[in-house]
């Protein structure tokens, strides 16, 4: 109880001040805006469903990417981990490739696609791809040399060896890239959506900014930062349970 | 498997050369529209027109410059409020939740409030540059700090260090490693935020010339940007990277 | 039981007709041509079906890689290895291997049950017939209470008996033992040793058992072969004669099993 009250102390503190010194004119309102008006209208904005409909579009978007990202980048991956010569060669193209910020991208997906989901839903797929891939080619790569000794000498042809060995064995370390992923599907999806893209959250902040209602793109940030944060426990805590339930060879 | 690491080396030269190759032919024989995947060799033709023609240095300076000064600021906040942070268990008690809180928010989450104080300027960029490159470091300081080796605090306790001694010969030493690679990854992040607030701010830079590019349909200069990009996060990445090893030659190898 | 003469004749008549086991002059060596580290030298030796081998010798002598040879995991760069008169090309589950490092040989995310079932799977056995077979088996192993638990769970000697059971699921011709028993307590070993005694001679499996410790090779053994190390080279093999079934308290006082022990020690301490 006391650490969550600690917590809470200097947050409070803030918007207590922040309240107070708009109300007393000394933060001006068409900047600062105020902590009522924010409240106001972020239950406004739940009222009339806009924030939800867009919470949608970001979400759609970001999850539209995460999902081929998570096959593309298992896939590649495990391909690169069960074979060092494939690696080696494939390797430094990736390496060429990975380092292209995504948002350089956005661009070429919007040249390619026009405004929509589409270009959004690549942007993301490029940026969460590589956690992927580097933890699966990782896991695959380092799976129990033992593992493998027994899978040969049961002469598990190669499609068993995958699905009741290779994969299980990996699965713990490929969580993880799928977590790191996740966080950063929602983070470039509003990312593209700030900068170009006419959808979603980012862009209804852009708009309510651009409109002269700071109190909403304050409210629409405030929601952001509950989705991220959200976001971020439930991950840990899933995390946490397949911990549990793989046991300790799942870790590392 | 006695293969010379020569021969690996050539196996991927092979294999990069036959991807653009083919990409090549297929714009050639116009089977992929030109116009939206321009071949490999006009890309490489415009980049290098540009770089002859000193059209690629200013915008790629600018664009450095937003970076860097954006993750030195970041860098420092992180470090000092790191070791604050880091070394005082108050702090943390009282400033973890919000930062954890803070922590996920994408970055550029902070361009609208941020143009709404600064406007579409400069200023603008550096400030949210700095707000998402922080966290790396700081997060990598919070825990260098936090983490030290208790025999290290009695070692210093028992030289009776002064605090800023302690600090300097002691504490920052062994956060170096954790702060360095949080430093990597905020670089990275510093980089991204540049093009990112370029083209919302349009401000001049490599990221605003893509996106006037993609405007005209100008593919081989979009194309180029994006190359250039890719070559300016490679060179950054290395470049901490050699850093990382100069600096911290004392480490013993991984195991 | 027969006496240990006319045994020891059966079985060198049997090894005339069809050896379990035959290797040529095999030699094995690691690393590129120029630096090559020659691990095993010259090892030529046969196997009568059924029988027992017990191979000893001091670390680094490559008893581990003679093993991973008779199970084809890895080729000999020089001479050949014979399973039944066929060559030996490559893993086969008629040739199952029992590793040292049981806790890594086992998939941790199934549970005993599951682990075992994993043979038979490979085997292509389907339901119930898997069921009734896993059913046998943690009967066989003492590892009925055990069978919904994960090998984390489970003590070294309950997971090794997992290990064994696993491998007996695929029915082999031949069972590898590499060290199987080393890091697990005296009294655990004891009970295993006999265990493993009592299934080979119900099965009458071929065994082929790699151990650093003599007494435990002379103990389990028909037969002991001694390596030496750098490289590797068959010392000595000596016919152990003493009638099964044997107990750990009597054998061990056995005047023929002081002899022998005596014998390795001397050849062993020598190198």
């Amino acid at each position: 109880m006391r650490r969550f009250l600690r917590g809470i102390a200097i947050p409070a503190l803030a918007v207590a001040l922040w309240e107070t010194g708009s109300r007393a004119g000394v933060l001006p309102m068409d900047t600062f805006s105020r902590p009522s008006d924010i409240a106001v209208a972020f239950a406004g904005a739940f009222a009339d469903g806009s924030i939800l409909v867009a919470t949608w579009q970001t979400v759609e978007a970001a999850l539209a990417g995460f999902a081929v990202a998570a096959a593309l980048g298992i896939l590649v991956g495990a391909l690169l981990g069960l074979s060092p010569a494939l690696e080696r060669v494939v390797g430094p193209s990736i390496d060429a490739v990975r380092p292209i910020p995504s948002v350089a991208l956005m661009p070429l997906t919007l040249l390619l696609f026009g405004f929509g989901l589409q270009m959004e839903a690549w942007v993301v797929a490029f940026a969460c791809v590589w956690p992927v891939l580097l933890v699966t080619a990782a896991a695959v790569r380092g799976i129990e040399p033992r593992l493998h000794d027994v899978s040969r000498t049961l002469e598990l042809p190669f499609a068993s060896q995958l699905r009741r060995i290779i994969l299980p064995a990996a699965l713990g370390r490929i969580v993880v890239g799928l977590r790191v992923s996740v966080g950063i599907s929602l983070v470039v999806a509003v990312t593209v959506e700030i900068v170009i893209n006419p959808r979603g959250l980012g862009y209804g902040m852009i708009i309510a900014q651009q409109s002269l209602h700071p109190e909403l793109m304050y409210a629409q940030l405030f929601w952001l930062g509950l989705l991220g944060w959200g976001l971020n426990v439930a991950l840990t805590r899933a995390a946490g349970r397949w911990h549990a339930f793989a046991g300790a060879d799942a870790e590392v | 498997m006695r293969r010379l690491p020569q021969l690996q080396w050539l196996g991927a030269a092979l294999f990069a050369a036959a991807l653009l190759i083919a990409w090549q032919l297929l714009a050639e024989r116009q089977i992929i529209s030109p116009v939206f995947f321009p071949s490999p060799s006009r890309t490489l033709g415009e980049l290098w027109r540009q770089a002859a023609q000193g059209e690629l240095w200013k915008p790629l300076g600018e664009t450095s410059l937003r970076m860097f000064y954006g993750w030195a600021l970041a860098s420092l906040l992180g470090v000092v409020l790191g070791a604050a942070i880091g070394s005082s268990r108050a702090a943390r008690e009282f400033l973890g939740p919000l930062l954890e809180f803070l922590r996920p928010l994408p970055a550029s989450a902070i361009i609208p409030p941020a143009i709404l104080f600064l406007g579409l300027s400069n200023e603008m960029a550096v400030a949210v540059i700095a707000f998402g490159a922080v966290w790396p470091v700081l997060l990598a300081s919070v825990h260098g700090f936090a983490s030290m080796e208790p025999q290290l605090l009695e070692v210093s306790a028992a030289l009776r260090l002064s605090r800023a001694q302690s600090l300097a010969k002691i504490a920052i030493p062994g956060a170096l490693p954790e702060i360095l690679a949080g430093a990597r990854v905020s670089l990275a992040i510093s980089l991204i935020l540049a093009v990112v607030t370029e083209m919302q701010a349009s401000q001049p830079g490599l990221g605003q010339n893509i996106l006037l590019a993609q405007r005209s349909f100008r593919s081989p200069e979009l194309y180029a940007g994006v190359v250039t990009l890719g070559l300016m996060g490679f060179l950054i990445n290395h470049a901490i990277l050699a850093l990382e090893r100069r600096l911290l030659r004392w480490r013993a190898a991984p195991a | 039981m027969k006496h240990a003469g006319g045994e020891a004749a059966r079985q060198g008549a049997e090894a005339q007709a069809a050896p379990a086991l035959a290797l040529r002059k095999v030699s094995m060596s690691f690393g590129p041509a120029s630096a090559d580290r020659v691990v095993l030298s010259d090892i030529d030796f046969q196997v009568a079906p059924g029988e027992f081998l017990c191979v000893v010798g001091p670390s680094g002598c490559g008893k581990t890689t003679l093993l991973r040879l008779l199970a084809g995991l890895i080729r000999p760069t020089g001479g050949e290895i014979l399973f039944h008169g066929e060559r030996v090309e490559g893993p086969s589950r008629d040739r199952a291997i029992v590793f040292q490092d049981y806790s890594k040989a086992l998939l941790p995310w199934r549970t005993v049950s599951g682990n075992i079932a994993l043979s038979l799977e490979a085997c292509g056995v389907g339901e119930p017939e898997r069921g009734r077979r896993i059913g046998a088996l943690l009967a066989k192993m003492g590892l009925e209470r055990a069978a919904r638990q994960h090998p984390s769970q489970l003590s070294g000697g309950m997971q090794q008996r997992v290990q064994i059971a696993r491998c007996l699921a695929q029915q082999p011709r031949l069972l590898l033992m590499d060290e199987p028993f080393g890091a697990l307590d005296a009294i655990t070993r004891q009970t295993l040793q006999d265990e493993v005694a009592r299934l080979a001679a119900e099965h009458r499996m071929t065994v082929v058992f790699i151990t650093h410790d003599l007494e435990e090779a002379i103990y389990l053994g028909d037969r002991v072969i001694a390596l030496t190390a750098n490289p590797g080279r068959i010392a000595e093999m000596i016919d152990v004669g003493i009638p099964r079934p044997r107990s750990q308290l009597e054998t061990r006082e056995d005047r023929r099993f002081l002899s022998h022990r005596h014998r390795l020690f001397g050849l062993l301490q020598g190198h």
